[in-house]
């Protein structure tokens, strides 16, 4: 059995602390509810996100303009600020601790996906495009493989937003969940690939080439 | 509007309206063909190499226009053949007296720009007798997807064999979750040659799995390497053309078949074309294709389909993609196999511009399973359309590579495969199949008639294959050792084309007796009325003979 340090010790109460102060949820309050009526974050770049160490944490990986640009709202209209409470939410419910990170050298799910979970201390990352469209890395996979794909950003709904971080924790965790249930509507394409197009466009113009990812302080209005 | 039109009304509820249109946008590429943006066509040669292409020199092209120039035109004949004018070499390929041959060689010589203006010339139906005189093969062949959203390997089986007995040359699956990706292998290969022996499997993944399973046998052919025509979107995707072209090798060193996939609007929807037409970008894919010395390409955008879908113009790019493929004497898999409307109109019209000239493989794929359980996002065409199909094939006298199959011949074929399937999990030690399993699957209409399989288990199972190494050639022992010796032998025949290599030629399929069909023993040799491919004799009575039709003796 692993020894535990002092240092481990620290580090686990300084990334608690932290968590509830980012959340402003330390009180002991129940779960987060799924139409919590969250509708904006205010995001604080912390410095160059550095190698995770902590293997409690899962990492959520922001796509360049996710949550503070454009509409804020995921191809359906969904609140980005409600999207990312709920995989956060899910993430927590396990007992792992979620670190938001923002992407800005690539709009591609994939890599983003594969950056953040470099990134993460459990290896595991949740990569989230502005349009809603998401996935589940792990840092040893090649950048175009995933534990779980959830390609059509239109049949996501927050319920399964937050399944989504409940599997990523319980990936960080050692454990093989059953995959997450997928909803799949094939007329997704003709309604929304052309708009879902301009909205790439639009998401990858704040790709900024070459900037590091940075750590992200999570605040909710 | 204080007033609704009452007829407005009624037409926001038709199913066209659900579809998603969006206006030109030219700066971000958001355009069908002939941007403002597409280079004017030019080439200088010296010294045997292509030094300008398109008002480019060679200091100035990216990595793409660098391999095209200097791997995918003939140097030798690009002055002679870009100082045509593009209306005469476009009315080349509508004219009947102009061989195959001549409009290849001329295309040979041609830059992206010059056949993005060649294809500018002509209108839909022009592209449709380009079609009829270009594909490769003489006659025209489908392909299926075989999915399902649970990933169950005994309906799998089952649908791949349904699908095969309707006709289908070649059959795709992928995954709904990853690490399935071996055992859908496996369900593919023995439901496939179940329902008819000599039919081409695939399984679309990640390309290096997607190599492994190839090499290991569990699979005839690879389609899903994509390349783009754009630099960004290559980089975005880890790759070069280089890099494409070593796996396209290394498909080939193994004797396994393969072609590369692009498509209109792939770039624009990755957020990089750079401005120009999606047609243009796509010239660029389909001569990269043939640069990287691959025989065939699946293109018509593919899934991208909502993207040209929803310009003006758009599905006319996407048959001219198609033509320009067919034009660099490439097999042509083209599309029709992504959900790309709500209208039944819309979807019609779409597939009529590969289906009545006929192309290698007219969808790649139709959804042999309903749309509900087709993992590529569903497709233009699913089971359910069938009977449409096969009545369109019979209306207008055009093979649309399918062939009417009886109930009672469908449900002996799927319970055969289940059964197939069921003996093999078993003597590779997988996840069992029970016989209520094999019961379900032979009636099923889809996933949701399936009793629920362990899904942990199977993905292990799945993963298992992997790290035990199994082989096609375990699969042959076990149908062998079980009694589906007919099963065993058409899974050997497929290994045995690895070692012959001769589905390597452009265009190839086999028929039921192993015996390869391609551009070089059935090249097209349309040159008008009487000639080419002509729906007759045998087959013309096959595809004629529906079950629905009343005889006289009914009544």
């Amino acid at each position: 059995m692993a020894q535990i340090t002092e240092d481990m010790v620290r580090s686990v109460v300084a990334e608690i602390v932290a968590q509830m102060m980012k959340n402003g949820n330390g009180n002991g309050a129940g779960p987060i509810a799924i139409d919590e009526p969250v509708e904006q974050i205010e995001f604080t770049e912390m410095g160059v996100a550095k190698q995770g160490t902590n293997p409690k944490e899962v990492v959520i990986a922001l796509a360049p303009a996710f949550g503070d640009k454009l509409k804020m709202r995921t191809l359906t209209g969904v609140a980005h600020a409600k999207v990312l409470r709920q995989v956060m939410a899910g993430i927590e419910e396990e007992g792992m601790t979620p670190r938001v990170i923002r992407v800005k050298h690539t709009s591609d799910l994939a890599f983003i996906g594969k950056r953040g979970a470099e990134l993460s201390g459990s290896g595991i990352a949740v990569p989230l495009q502005s349009r809603g469209t998401t996935l589940i890395h792990q840092k040893d996979l090649s950048p175009l493989q995933n534990i779980e794909l959830f390609p059509q950003a239109p049949v996501i709904d927050l319920e399964t937003y937050r399944a989504i971080g409940r599997n990523a924790a319980r990936y960080a965790k050692g454990e093989s969940p059953q995959p997450v249930a997928q909803m799949n509507d094939q007329m997704t394409r003709p309604k929304y690939q052309a708009i879902a197009a301009v909205f790439h466009i639009r998401e990858t113009s704040f790709v900024e080439p070459g900037v590091k990812p940075v750590d992200l302080q999570v605040k909710f209005k | 509007m204080a007033q609704r039109h009452k007829r407005f009304e009624v037409l926001e509820q038709r199913p066209v309206n659900q579809d998603g249109f969006v206006t030109e946008w030219v700066e971000a590429g958001l355009m069908a063909m002939g941007s403002p943006n597409d280079p004017k066509p030019s080439v200088k040669v010296a010294d045997g190499k292509i030094v300008e292409m398109d008002g480019r020199g060679r200091d100035e092209m990216d990595f793409i226009e660098i391999f095209i120039a200097d791997y995918g035109i003939n140097a030798a004949l690009a002055e002679e053949m870009m100082a045509k004018k593009s209306v005469d070499i476009a009315r080349m390929i509508v004219d009947i007296n102009v061989p195959r041959g001549d409009i290849i060689k001329v295309f040979s010589g041609l830059t992206p720009a010059k056949m993005a203006e060649v294809m500018d010339y002509l209108n839909v139906v022009e592209m449709m007798m380009g079609i009829q005189k270009m594909r490769a093969r003489r006659t025209p062949a489908n392909q299926a997807h075989i999915t399902n959203l649970q990933d169950n390997p005994v309906l799998m089986a089952a649908d791949a064999a349904e699908a095969t007995m309707y006709g289908f040359a070649e059959i795709e699956t992928t995954v709904a979750v990853f690490n399935y990706g071996p055992m859908n292998a496996l369900a593919l290969l023995i439901g496939g040659q179940v329902g008819r022996p000599g039919v081409l499997s695939q399984d679309a993944l990640e390309e290096s799995i997607e190599l492994q399973l190839g090499m290991r046998g569990l699979t005839a052919y690879a389609e899903t390497v994509s390349v783009y025509g754009t630099e960004n979107v290559f980089v975005d995707g880890d790759d070069t053309p280089w890099s494409k072209s070593f796996l396209a090798s290394a498909y080939a060193s193994r004797g396994l078949k393969m072609r590369f996939t692009s498509g209109t609007g792939a770039e624009v929807q990755m957020a990089y074309a750079e401005g120009k037409s999606m047609l243009y970008l796509e010239i660029k894919c389909i001569m990269l294709t043939k640069a990287a010395g691959v025989q065939g390409l699946q293109n018509g955008s593919i899934s991208c389909i909502g993207v040209p879908a929803g310009v003006p113009g758009g599905i006319r790019a996407v048959a001219a993609e198609n033509l320009v493929a067919m034009c660099m004497d490439l097999e042509s898999a083209s599309g029709n196999d992504q959900t790309f409307s709500h209208s039944d109109m819309r979807r019609t019209s779409r597939l009529l511009m590969q289906m009545l000239p006929g192309t290698d493989f007219i969808c790649s794929g139709y959804s042999g399973v309903p749309n509900y359980d087709n993992m590529f996002a569903g497709s233009n065409v699913d089971i359910d359309d069938i009977d449409d199909w096969l009545v369109i094939q019979r209306d207008l006298r055009v093979d649309g590579g399918l062939k009417p199959a009886s109930e009672e011949q469908i449900v002996a074929i799927r319970n055969k495969a289940a059964r197939a399937i069921q003996a093999v999990f078993e003597e590779l030690g997988l996840p069992r199949i029970t016989d209520e399993e094999v019961e379900a699957a032979t009636y099923a209409h889809g996933s949701k008639d399936m009793p629920a399989r362990d899904k942990v288990q199977d993905t292990k199972g799945a993963q298992e294959m992997l790290k035990r190494g199994i082989t096609g050639v375990d699969v042959v022992k076990a149908l062998a050792k079980r009694g589906f010796t007919d099963v065993a032998e058409a899974v050997l025949g497929i290994q045995k084309q690895r070692v012959s290599g001769d589905y390597l030629h452009t265009s190839a399929i086999l028929d039921d007796d192993f015996n390869v069909i391609a551009a070089v023993n059935d090249l097209n040799d349309y040159s008008g009325p009487g000639t080419g491919y002509r729906l007759e004799g045998d087959r013309w009575t096959q595809l004629a003979d529906i079950r629905q039709a009343i005889r006289p003796e009914d009544i």
